[in-house]
This record gives C-alpha cells, sequence and structure tokens, in this order.
C-alpha cells in the first residue's frame, strides 16, 4: 500500500496531528499546533515550501535536527491532494510517515547503537569506542524533547543494555498531551549521524582523560 | 540523451548535506524538484550523509519497487566507494535492499554531459565576454587524501578543450589546497578576462568565502556580508584584468540532466532489455 494511501487512511480514521503539525481537512491544511487564528497565517500552496519554513529556528539558528521542537509558527499550507500533504510532511518532518508505517506493521529494522557504531569507517571510526556510560549520557543530553529530537527511540545501547530512564529514553514521539488515537508518532530506528558525530567527541573526551 | 521515462520506479538523490550550513543541501532539493516538474518518475526523494532523511531512513519513504540512486557528487572517492553502499546497503550495481530492487549509478560529477554544464554557466556568468580573450578557471578542494576528484576536474578540463564550441584561449584546473594553486589565478591567466566556476554541489565557506579570499576581493576575516552577493558583484578588476566568479556548479538548475543522463548511462550498461 502506498504510502499516500497509508496517510488518506490514518486521516479517515480520526488522526490530525504528527509532530508539532496539525492536519486538517476538508480543505486538508497544515499548521503548527500553536497556532490558533488560522485567518492570520501566512498562506503556502507548494509544500516545497516546508523546507524553507524548516530550515530556521524562530531567532535564525540552523535547525538541522528536524525533529527539534523549535518549528517556526507563522504559516499554513492549503494542499490539493494527500499526496502533497505527504510531501509537506516529509519536508517538515523525513520519511517520519514511512519510518511509522513500518514500526506499526513491524516491519522496521532496528539497529542497536554498538551495531551502529561498530561499522563506522573513516574519521567515524573511534565512536565505536565510546563507553556505555558516556553513550547513555549522550542519549541523556541529545535525545529527547528538551534536546534535539522528538521522536520515540526504538534502539537500545546493545542487546545487553536498554537505555537508562530518561526523560528522551521514555518520550513516546508524540507532542504535546495528545490522545494516541489522533497523533502519528514519531520514532528512531537508529542514531542519527548527528549523534555518531557527538559519540566520537565523546569518545575523544573520554579517551584524553584516561591518559592525564 | 534522451531520457526514457519510469513512472513505476524512485529516483533517490543522495547528497552530503552539513550541521553546520543549510545551503548546502539546497541544490539537491532544487535537482530533485526539476526532475518531479518533468514528471519522469514515480517518485523522487533526496537523502543525506548529515542531514534528513539519512540514507538509512530514505528506504523507508518510497513506495516504488526499483529504485534508482544518483549519488549528487562531483567525484567517486570515500562517500561513493564506502559510505553510500554502506549506509544503503548496497553491494554491487544492482541490489535487493528491503524487498526493493535498488540499482546504484555513477556520481554526476563523472559524466561528460557535466562539460556542457560547465560551458553552459561561463555563458551565464560572463555574458558576451569574448572567449577567445578568456581564461576559464574550474576550481576544486585538491587534497592528497582524495585524488579521484582532483581526477574529475583534470578529466572535465581534458574534455572542454576537445569541444568545438570551446573557443576559450586557455582552461586550467586549479585547486584550493594544492598546485596548480587558485590564489595564483592572476599569474596563471595570460588574458584579460577570467572566468571562474567552483566545482561543488553546494555553495558553502569554500565558495562564499575561501575562494573569493584566494580570488583576493574578500577580506579574510569573518564570513562575506551577505554570502550568496560575492556571485552578484561581477566582474571584478583585479591584478589589471576582469575577473567573473560563478556559484558552485552544482547550483546550476540543469544538473537535473547530468543525474537522468547518468541514469540512461546506467541502464545502458548494466539493464537488459
Amino acid at each position: 500500500m502506498s504510502l499516500t494511501k497509508v496517510l488518506s487512511d490514518a486521516l479517515e480514521s480520526g488522526i490530525n496531528q504528527i509532530g508539532q503539525l496539525r492536519i486538517l481537512r476538508d480543505p486538508l491544511r497544515l499548521h503548527h499546533i500553536d497556532d490558533r487564528d488560522l485567518d492570520s497565517l501566512e498562506l503556502h500552496t507548494d509544500p516545497d515550501d516546508a523546507r524553507e519554513i524548516g530550515l530556521y529556528t524562530p531567532d535564525g539558528g540552523y535547525r538541522f535536527t528536524k525533529g527539534e521542537l523549535s518549528l517556526k509558527t507563522g504559516w499554513i499550507f492549503e494542499l490539493g491532494s494527500v499526496e502533497d500533504l505527504r510531501r509537506t510532511i516529509d519536508l517538515f518532518y523525513p520519511a517520519s510517515l514511512g519510518l511509522w508505517n513500518a514500526w506499526k506493521n513491524d516491519q522496521i529494522q532496528i539497529q542497536n547503537l554498538r551495531d551502529k557504531l561498530n561499522r563506522q569507517t573513516g574519521m567515524y571510526r573511534h565512536a565505536r569506542n565510546v563507553s556505555d556510560e558516556g553513550a547513555q549520557e549522550l542519549v541523556r543530553c541529545l535525545c529527547g524533547p528538551s534536546n534535539k529530537c522528538v521522536k520515540k527511540i526504538l534502539w537500545k545501547i546493545d542487546d545487553e543494555n536498554p537505555l537508562e530512564d530518561s526523560e528522551a529514553s521514555r518520550f513516546n514521539g508524540l507532542v504535546g498531551d495528545v490522545d494516541e488515537s489522533t497523533a502519528i508518532p514519531m520514532v528512531c530506528q537508529e542514531a542519527c549521524n548527528f549523534f555518531v558525530a557527538q559519540a566520537r567527541k565523546k569518545s575523544k573526551e573520554e579517551f584524553e582523560a584516561k591518559d592525564q | 540523451m534522451e531520457f526514457t521515462p519510469k513512472p513505476n520506479a524512485a529516483l533517490l538523490i543522495v547528497g552530503h548535506g552539513s550541521t553546520e550550513n543549510p545551503d548546502s543541501s539546497t541544490p539537491y532539493f532544487d535537482h530533485a524538484r526539476e526532475i518531479r516538474r518533468r514528471n519522469v518518475f514515480g517518485e523522487v526523494h533526496c537523502c543525506f550523509w548529515k542531514e534528513e532523511p539519512s540514507m538509512r531512513e530514505a528506504i523507508y519513504m518510497i513506495d516504488a519497487d526499483e529504485v534508482y540512486v544518483v549519488p549528487d557528487f562531483i567525484s567517486e572517492g570515500y562517500f561513493t566507494q564506502d559510505v553510500i553502499p554502506r549506509e544503503l546497503g548496497l553491494t554491487g550495481p544492482t541490489t535487493q535492499v528491503h524487498g526493493k530492487t535498488v540499482h546504484y549509478c555513477d556520481p554526476v560529477g563523472i559524466h561528460p554531459s557535466m562539460t556542457s554544464l560547465i560551458l553552459q554557466r561561463t555563458d551565464e556568468v560572463a555574458p558576451g565576454v569574448p572567449q577567445e580573450e578568456s581564461t576559464l578557471f574550474i576550481v576544486g578542494h585538491g587534497t592528497g587524501l582524495n585524488k579521484n576528484s582532483t581526477k574529475a576536474i583534470k578529466d572535465q578540463v581534458d574534455h572542454i578543450k576537445t569541444l568545438p564550441n570551446c573557443r576559450f584561449a586557455d582552461v586550467i584546473d586549479t585547486y584550493m589546497e594544492e598546485p596548480p594553486f587558485i590564489a595564483d589565478w592572476g599569474k596563471l591567466a595570460k588574458t584579460p578576462n577570467a572566468v571562474v566556476v567552483p566545482f561543488f554541489i553546494a555553495d558553502g565557506l569554500h565558495s562564499y568565502q575561501d575562494i573569493p579570499v584566494m580570488l583576493g576581493f574578500e577580506k579574510e576575516e569573518g564570513l562575506a556580508a551577505s554570502q550568496k552577493e560575492v556571485f552578484r558583484r561581477n566582474p571584478y578588476h583585479l591584478q589589471g584584468k576582469t575577473l567573473y566568479y560563478s556559484a558552485a556548479i552544482g547550483t546550476e538548475p540543469m544538473m537535473a540532466d547530468v543525474i537522468l543522463d547518468q541514469i540512461s548511462t546506467f541502464d545502458a550498461q548494466h539493464v537488459a532489455h
């Protein structure tokens, strides 16, 4: 089944939110969950505009982690089709629909952190040397709604080591106090490249600390 | 090259991206939009090494059972030969991944049609400037770590020189970090005009700051006041010559043609008909 059909069925069943996006029907519209006065919002009809909107935080910072709770307000998309809605959502939250669909159908391939780090090469190969404690600290500092990303973490450190309890490890991928039947959770099937880059830095710090 | 539409296949453009430069991924989205506009693929997606969606996530976005992957990179090298195949789970020209048939094409930068794009860019940045009185510089990073990127530029220079519509007095490959250095452009150009085209996919610190400093029209300290303005203040009068400076070649919208050409080349070489 195409993701467009999956999205269409989800909307029929009452789904109206993903991340910080509110989805309205008849006509199909998309706006920030914090915006209330829809008539005051800047109108967009081209899905490609979503990339520009999501590129910077409200104070002008580069928003390279799309799951960060820093999406600008003040805009609304009016879209002609569910296909256009899918494309717009994919620009705000890349691959989020496909990952959710794979997860709920038990087809998602989760990679634990150690497996992820162990297959890195080049300058990132040293990331594998980060300690378990260091890795757990990175999850607490980088992941979760207070930090860089509102995705639900599906992975563990390795098969024997689950994530320690923290806001990040507990987060369910839904923004705000919402009924789970009305929102699509965003999921994380493996640590991102940003996490790997930070693991490399952490492993270097740990090595230098041992050396002293 | 005429492109045969593939309404049941997906195109996945792979780019590098950046966690520091928001302009880094713009060209890839522009290339995707142009190809989408032509309606020659059932789906067109982008994915990145450093941005979202990652190569690990991208396959989940795709409905089609057949996928063409094109590395939007200027040369073969570590990324096209190691990182991309590893991240996408590719083991050869065609691999079965998550139940899909995934074709892995060569990077855009090594296709002969990049040459037409470079010449088109020179016409845009220096319109009406006699080529016979101009030297064309193609600028790369240059580094001992990656001979392939230098080779890609040298190959382009050699190819340009053979084209009947190339009337440049000279075409020279130059680099930021190895000889011939772009900083020596004034000595290398024996003509009154010089046209400089950065051989990168995206604009960033190299094209906004580093190369302009090496060319002599930007100061070293800090970022350019308005980054894109460096491309809009042509021509620059330096060292007794007139210099025309282009944005990175990857920002040319017709890069879409090179992506499609690379797919056609793949089909000609690998796909049975």
